[in-house]
């Protein structure tokens, strides 16, 4: 058994790292603001770096290093400013679901340029009925001739408001699942973008909202995978890149919390010592390295298993493990460290609260945490 | 233009307070200390990718140390450097900087034509400042330290800019030199996810003192005139003294007495 990353995922490790001390961290109270322009500048530079293309093949434009490699980034940028690794996870969504499902045509036609971040494109799955209850969704896509006449609304949707392409799941049919997952570009007359959501962790980086889509014609090719599966292939995506990735976000911020709390026990004195002497203390923080280190092996070993060829569907509960536990190592180590900073927990300098924030929209983000609590319980039962 | 890049791995500077010294060797004890390139060799090689990236050549990347050295080298390559050198040989274990620069410059003259030789103006560890110039008196070349900016005039020589007390100094150079450079030169490049995946396909060239072929008493140890008998760390102590007067006496009184500590 081999525990160790490569070399090669090793100096991407540091690479991301120092991006992200270096070119996110000085700027964490320009990204909060509520109000202003996406910052496309860090897009771009995410996509230089070639973080988008980490588990995109060679020859679609990514580097081809892989799954682990994609987590390992996710979770660097993520320890620094989750609300970039959210975007990283999502940068991936798109891309995965076409090397997936996608047909020649739109494997060369999207996934470069989504890699070279010439455009964006965001997966739309949820409605105002629900993310989780996908046979729930009510927008349509009648077929006219050798286009889909697409009607409805999607809601919660990541970087709604700058994102160039949407994969939408829309009904096809009359069966309950007869869904079919469908690439719509925003600039398709009928198409437009809503309102903003006032999420916990809002801010100008991060445009969580609405769209909607009147009348757009789109043509037929433009359908990722076969008629009436597109559950299929949504659900695939978002385990395989979308749950992984939320897992690596929810690492990310818990190593931050390790991190500051553990810094500031260290430099606090109170009676006279550091608190790190203080064995209340002391146990919180070896508590908040065990599970960020726990979550980390479940996350590493999810994305491993991708890596070494396994199907998003096979290895569901590995998958939904991780995220799971990640997101509970994120909540118990922000929590942990506030706690650690006494009043000053909540101040908004020491970044603690921000992270928090970033933790409460992770249980509900990639895939909820009930959700994966279903696939890692139903898997259990039918494993026994 | 074919440049020499002289680099060094060092105890990442982030990680400097877990340094310890052995009370019993007074040596300095690094177990546990990430190892980084040495920041300023960082700006030595985006310096001389840029300047390949003017005139075309080849950049080559030599390192002096112990066999996880290599990591530096894997680094340099992953900037996107064309080659790297290890100089790895127990013979060269102990060497001070003359030393150092003995084994460089062997190295150098193996690999033959040189239009430029650049390295850090220092290193975070030693910061002695001297294996840049020692080398470049080997090589029988002229040398400019501190440079913050290179500039090409013809194919013979170069402005290198120089960064001195209150002010710069333009100095021109004759081709071959070689430049030790400070951070302000330029914004180093990260390595990017492709860059990284070609970087550990290439291969680094180890080489022993029989590869370079240097004299025995010019290297390691034996080739050191100089070594470092102790190391102590410094015990800073904090004194306080409390002025009470009007705020006029008590700024000329705290000038007076910082004048007599020596700090202004």
């Amino acid at each position: 058994m081999d525990f160790g990353l490569s070399r090669e995922q090793e100096m991407l490790r540091k690479t991301v790292r120092e991006f992200a001390e270096n070119e996110l961290r000085p700027r964490e109270a320009e990204f909060s603001q509520p109000e202003g322009e996406w910052p496309y500048d860090v897009w771009n530079r995410i996509a230089e770096l070639g973080l988008i293309g980490l588990a995109v093949p060679k020859e679609y434009g990514g580097s081809g290093m892989g799954h682990l490699a994609r987590m390992v980034a996710i979770e660097e940028i993520s320890r620094v400013y989750p609300g970039w690794g959210a975007h990283l996870r999502g940068f991936g969504l798109v891309p995965y679901l076409l090397l997936n499902h996608g047909t020649e045509e739109q494997k060369k036609k999207y996934i470069p340029r989504l890699v070279k971040g010439e455009i964006q494109g965001s997966l739309a799955n949820t409605e105002a009925t629900g993310g989780s209850d996908m046979i729930g969704i009510e927008t349509t896509a009648k077929l006219d001739g050798d286009h889909y006449i697409i009607n409805g609304r999607k809601v919660m949707i990541s970087r709604s408001t700058v994102s160039d392409v949407f994969a939408v799941t829309a009904r096809t049919g009359e069966r309950d699942r007869d869904i079919s997952a469908i690439l719509i570009e925003a600039n398709t007359p009928g198409f437009q973008r809503g309102r903003v959501e006032n999420l916990i962790a809002h801010s100008r980086t991060s445009p969580v909202g609405e769209f909607t889509m009147t009348d757009c014609r789109v043509p037929v090719a433009n359908r990722v995978g076969a008629e009436h599966r597109g559950l299929g292939v949504i659900l695939g995506a978002i385990n395989g890149a979308g749950r992984t990735g939320g897992a690596g976000i929810c690492l990310g911020i818990a190593q931050a919390a390790v991190e500051i709390g553990t810094k500031y026990a260290k430099e606090r004195h109170l009676y006279g010592k550091p608190l790190t002497d203080l064995q209340s203390i002391l146990f919180w923080i070896g508590e908040m390295e065990r599970h960020v280190v726990r979550a980390r092996w479940l996350c590493y070993h999810a994305a491993w298993l991708l890596d070494q060829g396994k199907r998003p569907e096979e290895i569901r509960a590995e998958i939904a493990m991780a995220k799971l536990d990640a997101s509970e190592a994120a909540l118990h180590n922000c929590l942990k460290a506030i706690e650690i900073h006494g009043a000053y927990g909540t101040a908004t300098e020491f970044g603690l609260i921000r992270k928090f924030k970033a933790a409460l929209d992770m249980i509900a983000a990639a895939g909820s945490n009930n959700i994966s609590r279903l696939i890692m319980s139903g898997a259990t039962v039918e494993k026994y | 233009m074919d440049i020499i890049v002289c680099i060094k791995q060092v105890p990442n500077p982030e990680h400097f307070s877990k340094i310890t010294i052995d009370p019993q060797k007074g040596t300095i004890r690094r177990e546990g200390i990430p190892a980084v390139v040495n920041p300023l060799d960082r700006h030595a090689l985006e310096e001389a990718l840029r300047i390949r990236e003017r005139f075309s050549g080849k950049v080559t990347a030599i390192s002096m140390g112990p066999p996880q050295a290599r990591e530096a080298l894997e680094e340099a390559l992953a900037m996107g450097i064309d080659d790297a050198v290890l100089l790895c040989d127990r013979a060269f274990a102990g060497a001070d900087t003359l030393a150092t620069a003995y084994a460089l410059a062997g190295a150098i003259k193996k690999l033959g034509k040189f239009d430029l030789v650049l390295c850090g103006n220092e290193t975070v560890d030693g910061a002695t400042g001297q294996v840049g110039p020692q080398v470049a008196e080997l090589l029988g070349v002229g040398h400019v330290t501190y440079v913050n900016k290179v500039e090409f005039v013809d194919g013979e020589s170069l402005i290198a800019t120089r960064t001195i007390e209150r002010g710069c100094l333009k100095v021109k150079v004759r081709l071959p030199a070689l430049l030790a450079v400070v951070r302000e030169i330029n914004k180093f490049r990260l390595p990017t996810a492709l860059s990284i995946i070609e970087a550990t396909k290439k291969e680094i060239k180890t080489w022993t003192n029989k590869d370079i072929g240097a004299r025995e008493e010019t290297i390691g140890l034996s080739g050191s005139p100089t070594q470092v008998t102790g190391g102590f760390k410094l015990e800073l102590k904090r004194k306080c003294e409390i002025l009470d007067d009007s705020p006029e006496v008590m700024a000329k009184e705290a000038v007076e007495k910082l004048r007599e500590l020596g700090a202004i």
